[in-house]
């Protein structure tokens, strides 16, 4: 087992790594930049280390200081938690050449996995059903003929990194001629690379997603699946689990189908397989996540399984040290992102000082959270701000508990997205477990708001 | 370019205010948070109170396996003072002394003083020793950065008046590494002006 990890992230995932570390007997130091001075996770590291300034590029995107700092601080590991550097083989390469281990999947297996266009058909070809797309994107008038055949509407996606940068959904050749160069210079200026490929759009889809851990000797198992379908403009808001979409069959074939098609393509450590699944119930694979994901809580809760924990473990070279049955999904659990944006005002990413902060708490309650009162919430960085997490025995118990927990969260001093979870609660197609990737952005935000305080 | 502070910005009651305020330091809050350091497992420890800052950080690698047991390593930050010796009931403490606003200023009568800070993070290599004389952006040091040199430049002309850190020592980005102090007689002779410079 490593004995001290170099913590090269920020916010509240470096905060749940060093949870991890402390459970596991691990030393943590924490790499921070200068505008991470003051947080959490920099203040309660067994040592914390200035890696370069607020710009992440020369700082949480600079392998070299987090290598350096890794280094000059005795550490035998280092956790990229997500996003940042955490998907970038290359990097992986480099801890490795530096006698580091690396807390994710090895090298070989990230750049394996690197691009997405050549991912799907890695994974279809072990048996994962896909949706028709295309390979990717030489120049305009290849991308025009490829949209013709794959079918409008499309969705033009780029072939590196996550979290919607890059992606539009277009419904005609003229929209596709126009957003490409965007699409382009967005993945460009995100991921360093700008290439790109089409899919087909599924109206009304449901994005479920499974987590999946393999270890160096080709044991894995399924750790059941995640509902994050309540997205704005393909960003994730509130995730669920089980899926209120899948059957118990549905969802058990789902999740074997998974695992089996990643141990087969030589998948190690913790990751996540996304799916659309489309108004009848047929999943189409999109996209691996080779890295801890924010949702991931969810897991840990239905489970029992400590899943940075595990990764850990797994990457130091240990066996799983579980089995298939091991795995329960018990109850029910719902995530509700709490970001700094304000969604009265198309949420628009906030800063400033956390004047006030008030964690809920109560049975199956859990908030995994950076935040403290007199935080300076830096503008640099991502908005998230911390995570809701709500277990109940039955989803209806969750729900109570998420509308319980919501009214207790008190953020004074930032604005918080908060509303839009309260609107969630109470909003009909949610409560009926019929909410779609599309609808927020259908709808639009605002109005979503204003619907849910007339119905309340 | 914007004109530099002068030690003249600061008023006689708040050098004073400084004096009183590093005295209860040294005596006082110092030697309790040392101990505060000492019992827990944290490798720094940073309190704030007005505009003083005191940063107290256990040396790099020293938390590991304990394989280092150093004393832990204190800077005081204090407007326009010399770096110290001050003896801690429990270590050798160095207490570097510089403006927590980040412009340098002291008593009258003495000189500008700037602190060359590191580039990046990794091991530091001495360059300039003390009584060096330095132009603005001279290289005074090195950090090594898995490798690859990071010049650590002199902020303004004068002479190296102190070096905080040891050859192969851990420094931090941004982390004070040595003091530069002004001589009078060099910026008279013009070398401020950046006219002269392009000349």
């Amino acid at each position: 087992m490593v004995s001290r990890i170099l913590i090269a992230n920020r916010g509240e995932i470096a905060l749940r790594v060093l949870r991890a570390c402390r459970t596991l007997g691990i030393e943590a130091v924490v790499a921070y930049s200068e505008a991470d001075r003051a947080s959490l996770p920099a203040m309660l590291a067994d040592e914390a280390i200035c890696i370069g300034p607020a710009d992440a590029r020369r700082s949480y995107l600079s392998a070299p200081a987090i290598i350096s700092a890794a280094l000059v601080t005795g550490c035998d590991a280092i956790h990229p938690g997500y996003g940042f550097l955490s998907e970038d083989d290359a990097f992986a390469d480099a801890v490795r050449a530096h006698g580091l281990t690396f807390i994710g999947p090895p090298a070989n297996v990230l750049e394996r996995f690197a691009s997405k266009e050549e991912t799907r058909r890695l994974l279809a070809a072990h048996g994962l059903p896909t949706i028709p797309g295309s390979g990717l994107l030489l120049d305009e008038a290849q991308a025009l003929e490829d949209a013709e055949r794959v079918g409008y509407p499309v969705l033009v996606k780029p072939s590196a990194g996550g979290g919607g940068k890059g992606m539009r959904m277009v419904r005609s050749p003229r929209e596709l001629a126009a957003v490409l160069p965007i699409c382009r210079s967005e993945a460009k200026a995100g991921f360093g690379d700008d290439s790109l490929y089409l899919e087909r759009w599924l109206e009304d889809n449901r994005h479920v997603e499974v987590q999946v851990a393999v270890d160096r000797f080709g044991h894995g198992v399924h750790l059941w699946e995640r509902d994050c379908s309540v997205q704005r403009r393909h960003q994730k808001i509130l995730e669920e689990s089980p899926s209120p979409a899948m059957t118990p069959a549905g969802r058990l074939e789902l999740a074997e189908r998974a695992i089996k098609a990643v141990v087969a393509a030589g998948y190690e450590n913790v990751g996540t397989l996304e799916f659309l699944v489309d108004n009848d119930g047929n999943a189409y694979f999109i996209e691996i996540n080779c890295r801890i994901q924010v949702e991931h809580p969810l897991t840990e809760v239905l489970t029992g399984i400590d899943l940075v924990a595990t990764q850990i473990r797994i990457a130091s070279g240990e066996p799983l040290g579980f089995n298939q049955e091991d795995v329960p999904q018990r109850g029910h659990a719902i995530e509700f992102r709490i970001n700094a944006e304000d969604p009265a005002h198309e949420f628009r990413p906030g800063a400033g000082t956390i004047e006030r902060l008030n964690i809920p708490g109560g049975p199956g309650v859990r908030f995994d959270s950076h935040a403290y009162t007199g935080y300076e919430v830096p503008p640099y960085y991502d908005s998230l701000l911390g995570k809701l997490i709500v277990w109940g025995p039955t989803r209806e118990t969750a729900i109570a508990r998420g509308r319980a927990a919501l009214n207790e969260l008190v953020v004074e001093g930032v604005v918080t997205n908060a509303a839009i979870h309260r609107a969630l609660l109470s909003s009909q197609p949610f409560l009926d477990g019929k909410f779609t990737t599309n609808l927020l952005d259908r709808v639009g935000a605002a109005a979503f708001l204003a619907g849910a305080e007339r119905a309340g | 370019m914007p004109e530099p502070h002068r030690p003249g910005d600061r008023s006689a009651a708040q050098r004073q205010a400084d004096h009183a305020g590093l005295a209860r330091l040294s005596e006082t809050l110092v030697p309790a948070l040392v101990s505060k350091l000492n019992a827990s497992g944290l490798g720094e420890l940073e309190v704030r109170e007005g505009e003083w800052r005191i940063r107290l950080r256990r040396p790099a690698g020293s938390v590991a396996g304990g394989r280092r047991a150093e004393r832990p390593r204190l800077g005081v930050h204090v407007p326009g003072h010399v770096p110290t010796q001050a003896a801690g009931a429990a270590a050798t403490l160095a207490a570097t002394l510089a403006a927590p606003s980040g412009n340098p200023a002291g008593p009258d009568a003495s000189p500008r003083r700037e602190a060359a800070t590191s580039p990046a993070v990794g091991i530091f290599r001495p360059g300039a020793g003390v009584g060096t004389r330095v132009r603005a952006g001279d290289r005074i040091a090195i950090v090594d950065l898995l490798g690859i040199p990071q010049d650590v430049v002199a902020p303004i002309d004068g002479i190296v008046v102190d070096v905080l850190a040891q050859g192969g020592d851990a420094v931090e980005y941004g982390e004070e590494v040595a003091v530069v102090e002004a001589v009078p007689e060099m910026r008279a002779a013009g070398d401020d002006d950046p006219a002269d410079r392009e000349a």
